[in-house]
């Protein structure tokens, strides 16, 4: 080994993510230098607790077979195999494939340049691609392109298209009839559009079940209440998580050891949702004989049981009094605050909409007239004209 | 081949039979959006009505329109009894009230006129092969099942212009549509529900009268009127085209089907049993077929629930 | 004050959720358990234990099937005395043709050829609702009555179907008297009764409401409705099969195929109407007043002597149990069992009724 040592010559180019080891002018010809040099990159790395690009020179480098040998060894179970690509530089044909063998027996992708500048811009390029994907995914939390939904002849919604982000209040306004209920059906498969995409966490779809939106993490309230009318609040709530139960219906039956457990640990949940929306004295009242203000809030509540990461809620506040507008609305936004829960409402009263929400889509007649911030849209002539050519 | 057919036009006119017990379900289904299970035991207290009127010495006509007067008292008191405590009610509670009346039917119409199997002739109707026909294809067809659907056709002639050209057919149709649009025309809703069932107990009796005369007044006609149900299936529950296409379908595929699917079946498995009788649940397995396929049925229409 | 909830305060979920959280119930079950099993085969005559208690029971059970099936899981069958009929005959060819076979288990695998079976009735409910269903059980009753019928495999090659149930012994112990019967009966009955309780209680029980309440919010919180309906057919199914076994194997001893008709499918239906849509306790309830009621019926017209005339009594039967069907959807839908719980809250006020 020449005079420099292992440590100095690691790099980390944060920017791009990567890390560098310069083998130039370097003969490795037994075991104990590559295990050295491993020792000290996953030291290195345990530090950082993060995943690096790798980068090798291998200019003017001999690396013999039973270096090799060792490379593939250690590699295998080592984080630099895990790492997201090898990039290698300067090496000779006779090493390039070599590389490639070993490459193949640790099973990573080595990607081999003949410079180390040109293997830097390349990584700087990957690294890009991937944080865009990633961001990607992040903003399309969920996307709506070009559908439309029809009835026999009516036409409910057409090509109708736009995105809301995750972590955000969103709302759909329009006049009576707009197709404001029908997006939110299409949105989790209770109505199959006959065109266009609905992409939600960066899987678009044509069509679906009702119940895999469920099993995607989309709840809902409906435009008329949907409880079941026939159990209490406390199973109205239980129903809604569901899908969180794992016990099969033999040990249900039996309603012994973990089929007890569970059903006391949903119970648990269930009940922090109970003090959360502040239902605690009705809990075993059968829904049916509850006023309409606190069904609507059951409903909520049952939505909310699901741990939802996105909570659909249709005129959650409609045909309510003033104060339980209020409630209703500090439930939305603490929901929206505590458990990050993206939300998008339908709602007909314009100062609760401004209110709560960071964006706003406006249809009228099945399709989208505007949309934007609160602000914009209040003051969009075109949705005054809308509001006004049908409200009077 | 020409057995082929006598079984087949056999069949299409015992279906005319059926599509007029179907055809009183959709009128009520239609207008009150009840499922009237209660419409056989209805066909079964009209044609036993019928027949002890007559027994006591009424003539035909008037015993008919005696049998009429006491369906309409029958739509009337159902109307109270049964369907103005219930309005409102899910439907599937008013399917069971009429199950309830299905009962309540019977026993009253036993109860008045007994419970044994009458005859019932109509005046010059017999049912014999029609002559020409018999001799120049050899086909025969009974001159009663022509007549039965001669009068079937008629009445669904005369229903069609009833629900088109009067008022309170009209009002009928609305009340189909939309209960708040029937109100604005000005006709209560219980008079309408009144009328209709009225109406329903007419075919209810035109059908008992066409089933008494061909296989006699008896309990179980009220198994025969089951059979409505799979011609509702096929032909749609509000379809009125649907019910009388049904009826055909039924008709025809279930007298087809005894003739000729056990023999096939037997000879297929090599079974030596007989497998004959198939006609108490070919209609309803046909129908579980088709719901398979297209549930809204026949004629009706598609129909998303709305949330 | 016998019956009061005050002072019963839940110290945790676990007590909360128990199946029956008020003291005084407990105590009632318990007494009710140790009067049929102690008291009733030590008084009742033979006539009361076969001709009213045994099939009660069995009715019961037969009842709690539809029940889970139309009361909980708001599916309408036509059909329960079908698969009472599987449940008879796949027992009878079960003892039969395995030679050793324990009837207990016998009975178990008779439930489950009846789920099997109701589940292949049951697919068409997931296209179809309310009264279209009841056209497919219909197909179910015709038809399983008509190949028990028609292939005489399943009774062993007898005249019309008629099958006669083997000996009934379990462990070497013969159970031939009224008495021994009706305690076999009545421990399959409680044993299912409860499990049927605990299902209802349950998540598949909330999930069935939920179909039966609002189908699509249900689809919404992710209830799979295909899952959910064909588990209510295949449990419901089960439950008839087991009563149809009973009611061959302690019961008449000797059934047809035509003894399941679709007359006693309605009394099964009529009982889960009278005893409460939704309700195990109910079940039980509807089953005691249908088998009791032609029977007081009966005593009834002989008290009023030769007044009545003949044949009277079997419309009279018609007459009234389609009056007290329409009775009770109108005036009390939730049938006996509600009419019990609400005898229970006067209870709970007495002698205070404030
Ligand atoms: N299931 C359905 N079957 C037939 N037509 C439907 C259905 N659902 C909605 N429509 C029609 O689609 C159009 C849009 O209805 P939608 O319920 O989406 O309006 P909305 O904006 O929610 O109105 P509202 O403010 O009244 O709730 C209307 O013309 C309606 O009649
Ligand atoms: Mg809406």
């Amino acid at each position: 080994m020449n005079e420099r040592t292992i440590a100095e010559r690691i790099t980390f180019h944060d920017a791009i993510e990567t890390m560098e080891v310069d083998f130039s002018h370097l003969t490795m010809a037994d075991t104990v230098q590559v295990d050295a040099f491993y020792d000290e990159v996953e030291n290195r790395l345990a530090d950082t607790g993060r995943r690096w690009y790798f980068l090798v020179v291998y200019t003017d480098c001999v690396i013999q077979a039973q270096a090799w040998e060792r490379f593939a060894e250690r590699g295998k179970g080592a984080n630099v195999a895990h790492g997201l690509g090898t990039v290698r530089v300067g090496a000779t044909s006779q090493t390039r494939d070599a590389i490639r063998e070993h490459a193949g027996r640790a099973s990573f992708r080595a990607n081999i340049y003949d410079t180390r500048e040109q293997a830097i811009v390349a990584l700087g390029e990957m690294r890009k691609r991937r944080r865009d994907a990633q961001t990607a995914a992040e903003e399309t939390f969920l996307r709506v392109e070009n559908v439309s939904l029809r009835f026999g002849g009516v036409k409910a919604i057409t090509e109708i298209s736009f995105e809301i982000k995750r972590g955000e209040i969103s709302a759909i306004i329009g006049p009576n009839g707009a197709g404001k209920s029908s997006m939110l059906n299409v949105i989790n498969g209770v109505y199959r559009p006959q065109e266009g995409t609905v992409t939600y966490l960066g899987h678009p779809r044509h069509q679906m079940e009702t119940h895999e939106a469920a099993a995607q993490g989309i709840a809902r309230t409906f435009q008329n209440i949907a409880l079941f009318k026939g159990m209490s609040v406390l199973d109205n709530l239980m129903t809604g998580r569901n899908l969180k139960m794992k016990c099969n219906f033999l040990q249900q039956a039996l309603y012994w050891g973990s089929a007890q457990r569970e059903e006391l640990a949903h119970r648990k949940k269930v009940e922090e949702i109970i003090d959360f929306l502040e239902i605690e004295h009705i809990r075993k009242t059968p829904v049916g004989r509850l006023p309409y203000g606190l069904q609507k809030r059951v409903e909520l509540g049952r939505a909310l049981a699901a741990e939802p990461i996105l909570l659909l809620l249709d005129e959650p506040m409609a045909g309510m009094n003033v104060e339980e507008k209020q409630d209703m609305c500090r439930f939305i936004l603490d929901v929206n605050d505590q458990f990050g829960t993206t939300i998008l409402l339908i709602e007909h009263d314009m100062g609760v909409v401004m209110d709560i929400s960071d964006f706003v889509v406006v249809l009228d007649h099945g399709q989208k007239i505007a949309e934007g911030t609160p602000n914009e849209v209040r003051t969009d002539p075109v949705v005054i004209r809308a509001y006004l050519g049908t409200t009077h | 081949m020409q057995f082929f057919f006598e079984v087949l036009i056999g069949g299409l006119l015992s279906g005319v039979m059926y599509s007029l017990v179907a055809l009183g379900f959709v009128l009520i289904y239609k207008a009150s959006g009840v499922f009237n299970f209660a419409q056989g035991a209805m066909v079964f207290f009209a044609a036993l009505t019928f027949v002890g009127i007559t027994e006591l010495g009424v003539p035909f006509g008037f015993a008919l329109i005696l049998a009429f007067g006491a369906m309409i008292l029958l739509a009337i008191a159902t109307e109270r009894v049964v369907l103005r405590p219930l309005v409102n009610q899910p439907q599937i509670t008013l399917f069971m009230a009429t199950i309830g009346l299905t009962f309540l039917v019977e026993g009253l119409a036993q109860g008045m006129w007994g419970a044994s199997v009458r005859g019932l002739e109509i005046p010059g109707i017999q049912d014999e092969p029609l002559e020409w026909m018999m001799e120049n294809t050899g086909i025969g067809v009974s001159k009663f099942d022509l007549f039965a659907a001669g009068v079937s056709a008629v009445l669904v002639v005369v229903l069609a212009l009833f629900f088109n050209k009067t008022r309170v057919g009209r009002a009928l149709r609305a009340v189909a549509d939309d209960h708040q649009a029937a109100l604005a025309i000005g006709i209560p809703l219980q008079d309408i529900w009144r009328i209709v069932w009225a109406v329903a107990g007419l075919v209810a009796l035109v059908a008992g009268v066409m089933w008494g005369a061909r296989n006699g007044v008896q309990f179980a006609l009220t198994f025969v009127a089951l059979k409505a149900l799979p011609v509702l299936i096929i032909g749609g529950f509000t379809s009125i085209p649907g019910a009388i296409v049904g009826g055909l379908i039924i008709g025809a595929s279930e007298k087809l089907g005894e003739i000729y699917i056990p023999p096939f079946v037997q000879s297929t498995f090599g079974l030596e049993t007989n497998l004959g009788g198939i006609e108490g649940w070919f209609p309803y397995v046909m129908a579980l077929l088709f719901l398979l396929v297209r549930p809204e049925g026949l004629f009706g229409e598609k129909h998303i629930d709305r949330v | 004050m016998l019956y009061r909830e005050a002072g019963q305060f839940k110290a945790s979920y676990k007590e909360d959720q128990q199946i029956f959280p008020i003291r005084q119930d407990r105590i009632a079950i318990a007494l009710i358990l140790a009067f049929f099993y102690l008291v009733v085969p030590y008084f009742a005559s033979q006539y009361w234990l076969q001709g009213i208690m045994i099939p009660v029971l069995i009715f019961s059970l037969a009842a709690i099937g539809l029940n889970i099936l139309t009361g909980y899981a708001g599916q309408l069958s036509l059909g329960s005395a079908a698969f009472m009929a599987v449940g008879a005959f796949a027992a009878y060819n079960f003892v039969l043709r395995i030679p050793g076979m324990p009837i207990l288990v016998a009975f178990i695998l008779a439930g489950l050829c009846a789920a099997a079976v109701g589940m292949v009735f049951g697919l068409p409910s997931l296209r179809i609702k309310g009264f279209y269903l009841a056209v497919a059980t219909l197909a179910a009753q015709f038809f399983i009555v008509w190949a028990l019928t028609k292939f005489p495999w399943f009774s062993n090659n007898s005249s019309s179907g008629v099958i006669t149930a083997q000996k009934v012994e379990i462990l070497g112990y013969a159970f031939e008297t009224p008495e021994a019967k009706y305690l076999l009966t009545l421990a399959v009955v409680t044993v299912l009764a409860l499990l049927a309780k605990n299902m209802v209680r349950s998540s598949i029980g909330r999930s069935w409401m939920a179909i039966r309440d609002m189908d699509v919010a249900a689809e919404v919180i992710g209830i799979r409705p295909m899952h959910t309906k064909l588990m209510a057919f295949a449990v419901s199914s089960f439950y008839c099969g087991v009563a149809g076994a009973l009611y061959a194997y302690t019961y008449l001893g000797t059934v047809e195929p035509e003894g399941f008709n679709l007359d006693l499918s309605f009394k099964i239906l009529f009982m889960v109407i009278i005893g409460g849509v939704g309700s195990i306790m109910g079940s039980f309830l509807g089953a005691a007043f249908i088998v009791l009621l032609p029977i007081f019926l009966n005593v009834a017209m002989h008290a009023l002597g030769g007044w009545v005339p003949q044949g009277i009594s079997s419309n009279l039967e018609l007459i009234v149990f389609g009056g007290l069907i329409i009775f009770f959807l109108i005036v009390e839908p939730h049938g006996l069992a509600r009419l019990w719980q609400i005898g229970k809250e006067k209870l709970r006020l007495w002698p205070f009724p404030h």
